[in-house]
This record gives structure tokens, C-alpha cells and sequence, in this order.
């Protein structure tokens, strides 16, 4: 019996999933209430404690969205989802995964930068061998090859160091290699991995290495939407953002409630780090531009940095019409005091 | 832990009474937790490589609605999968057996299908059905029905054709000859089949939650993977062990109900 109501659950749910197809946003009701979904790239946590804020204060309710928020995965790629409209927002990779999708000929476009910096640094042992970027040459790094690797690249070349001088490997999930010191040098996102290495490490034995300092900038964590929605729905892409950065300000105004709203969803996390990984994301998403301009300003100068550097290590065949790619009309509606912290 | 209680449960049995047959596995179980402990203490083990058994025991305390609804919710994937994957499997067995031709057609895209690592198919699957439950078993119903059509299709294979020839002369026709004589003499081979689905099935539901969920044992295990949260990963490897174990029983129970004469000829 229960079997058969379940069966019958999850046809309706799939007959929903497919009624999305394509028309995800189409307003559902009377009541002028519109359909969408944002696809975060990865599972629920503090890095995106404003959407579900927002959500939770019913944010996007007031713009007249009735909001999904669909968890990230490994081999799930965020643009693809919105490209193909099962997703109407998503927050993707970072300018290096746009760029890849606009080189690829996908219709996904950027509404919104999250972190105006490079979210990630590398980092070495106070004690060892790596002192400053110049020793990075024959060390064991490892570092992902989704873009961080042609940041350390960019960074390396700057001082004069042959990338392939240096024993660089793909990075896997744990950091206990470098903690246990097999490895010279690890990438880690200031919201995440440096919070273990901190905790298991020491805060005080370690060195950063902050790729800004090298002149190198990696804006991630961006907001997209398919080209379709774009032109066809300016007001819900506008709407949204609005709602979002509503969000956002709440959750950085009440940290403590933004916390427990994620908790209450993945109540498995670690609290000490939720909190942790939030000022982290805070300082990101206020950074540079979007420390006079609001949150989730697109710097274009920033971004044509990012742009250059895939170009140039021919990630992407050629760099990519910025205007296109990146539409900042949507963010600027919103006053930038509305969007200041 | 359950190769512990798989070593436990293949030593010589020397019964003395039924209680102790009854509690005899809970006693190994507390046993060897017990033995794993006083290793880690002793050997000062740190607990990123093995954490305590008693710590990962309060991990899943101190949360416990997190993995009950994750349980629930996998146990429902599993299920759906797990059944849809037995219905279809032994319904292809029969139409490849009773037509052969479509089997020399099909058979081999179906191994085939199976070479495809259900990472890469899995982003296709929430394309098409998107975050829903149904998602999630259509993984486990794809890694679960294969086993279940060989194991069917041997089975029938073991069926002595003087049997049909007879049933024939005296006038049965198709339908009953499958039911009397290819099904029941296919079942001690189906129910290995099943055994194995179960646990595919359940792999199946976990995998398939890493494609975006919010609940469920794998989203719990991905969750702990990433967050170097090792104390959770071996709580949810706990949990899904014993789940693992449960669906597997149950299947082994059916079978000593249905399969009463065992595999004999």
C-alpha cells in the first residue's frame, strides 16, 4: 500500500520535473506567483546562507517568485542545467566555468559576481621548504584543474618560475597529505579547506600565498541565467537579484540566524565552521568593486583579468566577448545603496 | 563491522539453547566494537584514519533526525528501484527466452548499458527528471536489473526439456509451462539475483543522491567526505552498512519462505 503511494508520489513528482522543461518560469498562477528554480553549485552550506535566507524570510515570495533551491553535486555542472533550462538560475563555478560554457557555445549569461576575489590561496608549511612563491619551484603542489591550476601558473610565471618546473598533481578531497606534510604545497578556499588546515595545522605555522598579490584575480561563485530568460524575463531576472541581495544583507546583518537556518536544513554540519565559512564568504563578496558598488557587482576589469589568463593557457580558444557573456543592466537596477552592506 | 559478524556467523555453532543462538550476534557485534575501541585508544589511532566507535555512536545521537529522514528517504529509492529493477529484470529474461532472436539483438546492448559508469549517467538522469525521488531510483533500477535477467535467464536454462516436451503432449500451453515449470525451477537463481540487486539497488539510491539532493544517506556522506568531517563519514558508512544488511535479510528471509526446497534438482 505504502509502496503504491510512494510509486504514484514519485511519478507525480517526475511529471512535475518534466512540466519544468523548458518553461520552468512560467507563471504558475492567477496570483502572478512565477516558478523557478536556482541550482547552487554545491551542497547546502553557508556559502550560500543569503538564498536560503531570503527563501526562508519569503524574500522571493514578495517578488513574486516561488523559489527551488537545488543542491550542487561532484559532476554537476551548473551551466548546463540552466543551459538547458531544467534550472532557471544558477549559481555556477566562477568566471572560469562561464567562460568555458560561452567557449563551448551555451547560451548562459552572467547576472552577478559573488566573490570578487580569488576565493582560494595556497598554502605551505611555516616550517618547510616554501617560503615564497619563488621556492614553489621543484615542490610537490597539488592544486584542482578546474582553473586554480592556471592561476598558480599565471603566478608562477610572474617570477620567473617554469610552471612545469614544479610537481604540480591534482588535488583530491582530503588535505591530510600536506598536513601530514607528503605534499609542499595545497589549495584551499578560505571558506573551507583553510579552515581544517587551520584547525589541524595551526593557524600561526602556516604561509599563504594569495594570488592577488601576484596581480592574479579569479572572480568566482557567479550567478547565471540561459540567454532565453535573459531577454524573454528581464523583470524575474531582476527580481530575483533583488531578493537575493536582500537576503544576503540579512544574512550578514544576523549572522547567528543565518546559521541556524542552515543548520536546520543539513543539520550534520559543523557549526564552528558554518560560522567561520560565512565571515570568510563576507569578506569575499564585499571585496574590491563590490565595496562601493553592492554585492554581486560585476567588475568587468577583474573579469577580463580572468578572461586573459584562460586565453593565454588555452583553456578557452579565444577570449570571450565580455559584454556577452557578462550583462551587468540587471544588477545595476538595483541603487547601490540598496546593495551595500 | 559486518565482516565481523560474517566471521562470527560462519565459526562452529555449539548451541547451548535458543536464547544464546538469539543473542549470540549482538554479543559478537559488542565484541568486536569493543576489541575496535580499546585498538584505537590503545594504539592512540588518530581519528582521521579511525575514529572510536563510541564517538561515531554519538555522532549519529547527537543528530539523529538528520540520518533517520536520510535513511528514509534512501530506503524509499532503494526500494523503488530495487522492485521496478526485479520486475523488469526477470520480465526481460522471460521475452529473452521465449523469443532468442531478440536476445541475440538486445543482450549485448544491455551488457553494454552496464559498462557505462553511473557517474557519467547520472548528470543525464537529473537533466531528465530533475531532483526528484524517481531520479534517484531510476540509478538504482539501472545498476540492479542486468544481474536479475542473467541469473533468470540461467535459471530457465536449467530446466529439463523432457519436462516441457511432456507438459506439451498433454496440451499446456505457453503461459502455464512458464509458471509451473520455468519460473519455480528459475527461483533458487532469481533469489541470488535479488540478494545482489538488493545491495546494488542501495548503491544505486547513495550514488544517485550525489547528484544534488538535500537529504538522504549519500547527501550525508558526501556532505561529511568534503568536510573532512571523518567521524560522520564512518556514521553514515554505519548506517548504510546496517541498512545494507536489512535489505539483504529481508531478501533471505522471502527466500527461505518461497524457495522452501532449496536449490536442490
Amino acid at each position: 500500500m505504502l509502496n503504491r503511494r510512494n510509486v504514484l508520489a514519485a511519478f507525480a513528482a517526475a511529471a512535475i520535473g518534466l512540466q519544468g522543461f523548458g518553461m520552468s518560469a512560467a507563471p504558475a498562477s492567477a496570483q502572478d506567483i512565477i516558478d523557478a528554480s536556482l541550482r547552487l553549485k554545491w551542497l547546502t552550506q553557508a556559502q550560500f546562507a543569503g538564498f536560503y535566507v531570503a527563501l526562508e524570510k519569503g524574500y522571493y515570495k514578495e517578488e513574486g517568485i516561488n523559489l527551488t533551491i537545488n543542491p550542487g553535486g561532484p559532476n554537476l555542472l551548473t551551466e548546463n542545467l540552466v543551459a538547458t533550462g531544467a534550472d532557471t538560475f544558477g549559481l555556477s563555478g566562477g568566471t572560469d566555468s562561464v567562460f568555458a560554457a560561452r567557449d563551448k557555445g551555451m547560451p548562459v549569461v552572467c547576472i552577478g559576481v559573488s566573490h570578487q576575489q580569488t576565493p582560494f590561496v595556497f598554502v605551505s608549511h611555516k616550517d618547510g621548504s616554501v617560503q615564497k612563491v619563488e621556492d614553489f619551484k621543484d615542490r610537490k603542489i597539488t592544486t584542482w584543474f578546474t582553473g586554480a591550476n592556471h592561476v598558480l601558473s599565471a603566478m608562477l610565471s610572474k617570477v620567473g618560475v617554469d610552471p612545469k618546473s614544479a610537481d604540480i598533481q591534482p588535488q583530491q578531497v582530503s588535505v591530510t597529505p600536506f598536513v601530514d606534510k607528503q605534499i609542499d604545497v595545497v589549495t584551499a578556499t578560505r571558506y573551507n579547506e583553510l579552515y581544517v588546515i587551520n584547525q589541524r595545522v595551526g593557524k600561526d605555522n602556516l604561509n599563504l600565498f594569495v594570488p592577488e598579490d601576484s596581480g592574479v584575480s579569479f572572480p568566482r561563485d557567479t550567478l547565471i541565467v540561459s540567454e532565453q530568460t535573459a531577454t524573454e524575463k528581464p523583470e524575474l531576472v531582476e527580481r530575483f537579484l533583488r531578493a537575493s541581495v536582500k537576503g544576503w544583507k540579512e544574512a550578514f546583518a544576523n549572522e547567528k540566524e543565518a546559521i541556524d537556518i542552515i543548520m536546520k536544513i543539513a543539520p550534520t554540519l559543523d557549526r564552528a565552521q558554518q560560522e567561520f565559512m560565512l565571515k570568510e564568504v563576507k569578506t569575499l563578496m564585499v571585496a574590491g568593486k563590490a565595496s562601493t558598488d553592492g554585492l554581486f557587482t560585476i567588475d568587468k576589469a577583474a573579469v577580463g583579468s580572468a578572461n586573459d589568463l584562460l586565453a593565454q593557457y588555452g583553456v578557452i580558444s579565444k577570449p570571450v566577448d565580455l559584454d556577452k557573456a557578462f550583462n551587468s543592466s540587471f544588477i545595476d537596477k538595483i541603487p547601490a545603496e540598496e546593495k551595500r552592506l | 563491522m559486518s565482516g565481523i559478524k560474517a566471521s562470527a556467523a560462519s565459526l562452529p555453532v555449539f548451541s547451548t539453547g535458543r536464547v544464546y543462538a538469539a543473542i549470540k550476534p549482538i554479543l559478537w557485534l559488542t565484541l568486536g566494537l569493543a576489541v575496535i575501541e580499546a585498538t584505537v585508544v590503545l594504539f592512540e589511532i588518530r581519528p582521521y584514519y579511525l575514529p572510536r566507535p563510541s564517538a561515531i555512536a554519538a555522532n549519529i545521537v547527537a543528530t539523529p533526525g538528520a540520518y533517520i529522514s536520510g535513511l528514509w528517504r534512501t530506503v524509499l529509492e532503494t526500494a523503488l528501484g530495487f522492485v521496478a529493477g526485479s520486475v523488469f529484470g526477470v520480465a526481460i529474461a522471460i521475452v529473452f527466452h521465449r523469443w532468442t532472436l531478440l536476445r541475440e539483438l538486445f543482450f549485448p546492448l544491455f551488457v553494454v548499458s552496464q559498462t557505462i559508469p553511473v557517474i557519467a549517467f547520472g548528470a543525464v538522469v537529473v537533466l531528465w527528471f530533475g531532483n526528484t525521488l524517481f531520479a534517484k531510483a531510476v540509478i538504482s533500477f539501472y545498476i540492479s536489473f542486468l544481474p536479475v535477467t542473467v541469473n533468470t535467464l540461467l535459471g530457465f536454462n536449467s530446466v529439463d526439456p523432457r519436462q516441457v516436451q511432456l507438459m506439451r503432449s498433454f496440451g499446456a500451453k505457453d503461459g502455464q509451462i512458464l509458471r509451473r515449470i520455468y519460473l519455480p525451477a528459475a527461483l533458487p537463481q532469481l533469489f541470488v539475483a535479488l540478494k545482489l540487486a538488493s545491495s546494488l539497488a542501495l548503491v544505486g539510491a547513495i550514488v544517485g543522491e550525489w547528484f544534488g539532493d538535500t537529504t538522504g544517506l549519500g547527501v550525508l556522506l558526501l556532505q561529511a567526505m568534503y568536510n573532512e568531517n571523518v567521524v560522520g563519514i564512518w556514521a553514515t558508512i554505519v548506517v548504510s552498512a546496517c541498512l545494507g544488511m536489512g535489505l539483504y535479510s529481508l531478501v533471505a528471509l522471502a527466500e527461505r519462505r518461497i524457495v522452501f526446497w532449496g536449490n536442490e534438482q
